[in-house]
């Protein structure tokens, strides 16, 4: 499913490589936590695996695209295929829940039949049945983070790059937010969170990776952070 | 496509004045361009028009000529007699269309209807003006052979060719327009940086929309349309008015005022104008589309 190995990124200007030599391999249905103090490289890997960057040497497998020579037109249709989320939820702060989550299939081409089918069910599924409606200062940050996971799960994505999903919530938030990537994950949508939240990591003892300087200095299967 | 539509209108409300001074200054520069365009298009037709009219003036020396030329003083009928005979020689004749000869009293008779009114018309005698033979070439262009053949042949003042005038003209139009045509190309240019820069600034007010459809994998087409598309409409209207300032000069400023006044020469019409008004509107159209999909090629490196 993913494949990197000896990767390298050295952003210009800046002596120490963000990435050194790093190789990993990641199965189809796997559940990764990426940890390690800011700096340590997580974000840089997570650009890498979303080809918003390509490495300074090595190579970059996934969803069996080879992300460093993929020409850019092909780009957008390799990223259809995975659902990403983030610390601050990108939701479009002008349109309803329901509209934001169905921007990002209209942009895609998707015929508006699917549209008002898919948008209602991934809704419900994510627990926000009820708030179609409401606009996302309306909401809560667990709730608006639940907008921005039922926009990347709707197009039924065989992967979720989750970069800190849960670092602007309170704890108890943050664990229905697990919860809900959890149930993803067992649908069989491999799930890669990088995370600084202890607690998360110790109790869903899952693989962990852990980076510093740039490089893997972890690779536990049912780990702790 | 509704999005893509919806998404225009938008940001044609957002970013209004820049759009109407997009508009502003392809509708002039494209004016410009137009009417450069028309300027050498009526060179062109009065070049026909003249050219084809033009003879060549051989004067024959009068009482009045300088000495240095004309040091035997009027010319002798044999004098003239000979300057006919090389006229109607084989080696002149298959150049030459027809002449024919215009004595004192038929020179004074044109130049007093030409100058009627004039002060000069009452002092001039038909003794002073030339005896001339004026001929018409089937090319006119071929003048420098009955120049070079009767040049300083006794007798012979002159000999002038009619097309040296025009072309003093023509080289006054030419020369405007391609000053107009030097503006136009400035301005287009400018008018090519402000769509880019327009470009620019809407990428900027609708970056999280952008962001978003990066992530999600909106195709590069979908995600550049708008805004070429933005582009391309405010340069439309630009150059449509630009097309409609063009057939409007044609119309009542060549047509309705210039041909009344001039009624021997014949001006660019209406067919010339549709003739360059769709040109207009594609090359405002291109640019458009040019300047605008490089700049947000620009913007939105993936």
């Amino acid at each position: 499913m993913i494949s990197i190995s000896n990767v390298s990124k050295q952003y210009r200007g800046s002596a120490r490589p963000a990435l050194n030599n790093v190789s990993l391999e990641i199965a189809k249905g796997d559940f990764v936590f990426l940890v390690g103090a800011s700096g340590s490289g997580k974000s840089s890997l997570m650009r890498l695996m979303l080809r918003e960057d390509v490495p300074t040497k090595g190579s970059v497998n996934v969803l069996g695209e080879n992300l460093v020579g993929i020409p850019s037109r092909r780009v957008p249709f390799f990223r259809r295929r995975l659902g990403v989320v983030f610390q601050d939820f990108r939701l479009l702060p002008n349109k309803t829940v329901a509209q934001n989550v169905a921007f990002s299939l209209e942009v895609i081409g998707k015929s508006q039949g699917f549209i008002q089918e898919a948008v209602p069910e991934v809704l419900r599924l994510v627990g926000l049945e009820g708030k179609a409606d409401r606009l996302p200062n309306e909401l809560s940050g667990g709730e608006q983070q639940r907008v921005a996971l039922a926009r990347a799960i709707v197009n039924k994505p065989a992967l979720l790059l989750a970069d800190e999903p849960t670092g602007n919530l309170d704890p108890a938030t943050s664990q229905d937010i697990m919860a809900l990537i959890e149930r993803i994950n067992l649908a069989g949508t491999t799930v890669i969170m990088a995370t600084h939240d202890r607690g998360i990591v110790d109790r869903l003892k899952k693989r962990v990776i852990e980076l510093k300087d740039g490089e893997i200095i972890r690779d536990q299967i049912g780990g702790s952070y | 496509m509704k999005f893509v539509f919806s998404e225009v209108a938008q940001s044609f409300r957002r970013n209004l004045s820049m759009v109407v001074s997009v508009i502003l200054v392809t509708f002039i520069s494209l004016t410009f361009v137009g009417t450069a365009s028309l300027l050498q298009m009526q060179i062109g037709e009065m070049k026909n028009y003249w050219y084809d009219r033009a003879q060549i003036a051989v004067y024959m020396c009068s009482d009045v000529s300088a000495s240095d030329v004309c040091p035997q003083g009027e010319a002798s009928e044999d004098l003239k007699a000979a300057v006919k005979e090389k006229l109607e020689s084989n080696t002149l004749s298959q150049y030459i269309e027809k002449f024919y000869f215009e004595d004192h009293e038929q020179a004074y008779k044109t130049f007093q209807e030409q100058f009627e009114g004039n002060a000069v018309a009452k002092y001039v005698t038909a003794q002073q003006l030339n005896e001339t033979y004026w001929v018409k070439l089937n090319d006119a262009t071929q003048s420098q052979i009955i120049t070079e053949s009767l040049t300083g042949v006794p007798g012979v003042e002159e000999v002038r060719d009619q097309r040296s005038y025009l072309d003093q003209i023509f080289s006054i139009l030419n020369a405007a327009s391609l000053a107009a045509i030097g503006v136009a190309v400035l301005m287009l240019f400018s008018a090519a940086l402000l769509i880019s820069t327009t470009i620019r600034l809407s990428a900027f007010s609708r970056r999280r929309e952008l962001g978003i459809m990066r992530l999600v994998g909106a195709s590069n087409f979908y995600i550049q349309l708008p805004f070429i598309l933005e582009g391309v409409v405010a340069a439309s209207v630009g150059s449509i008015l630009a097309g409609g300032a063009v057939l409007a000069i044609v119309q009542f400023f060549v047509q309705g005022y210039l041909a009344e006044r001039l009624p021997f020469t014949s001006f660019v019409g209406l067919s010339d104008g549709l003739l360059v008004v769709p040109l207009l509107i594609l090359a405002g159209i291109l640019l458009a589309a040019l300047a605008s999909g490089l700049a947000i090629r620009r913007y939105l490196r993936i």
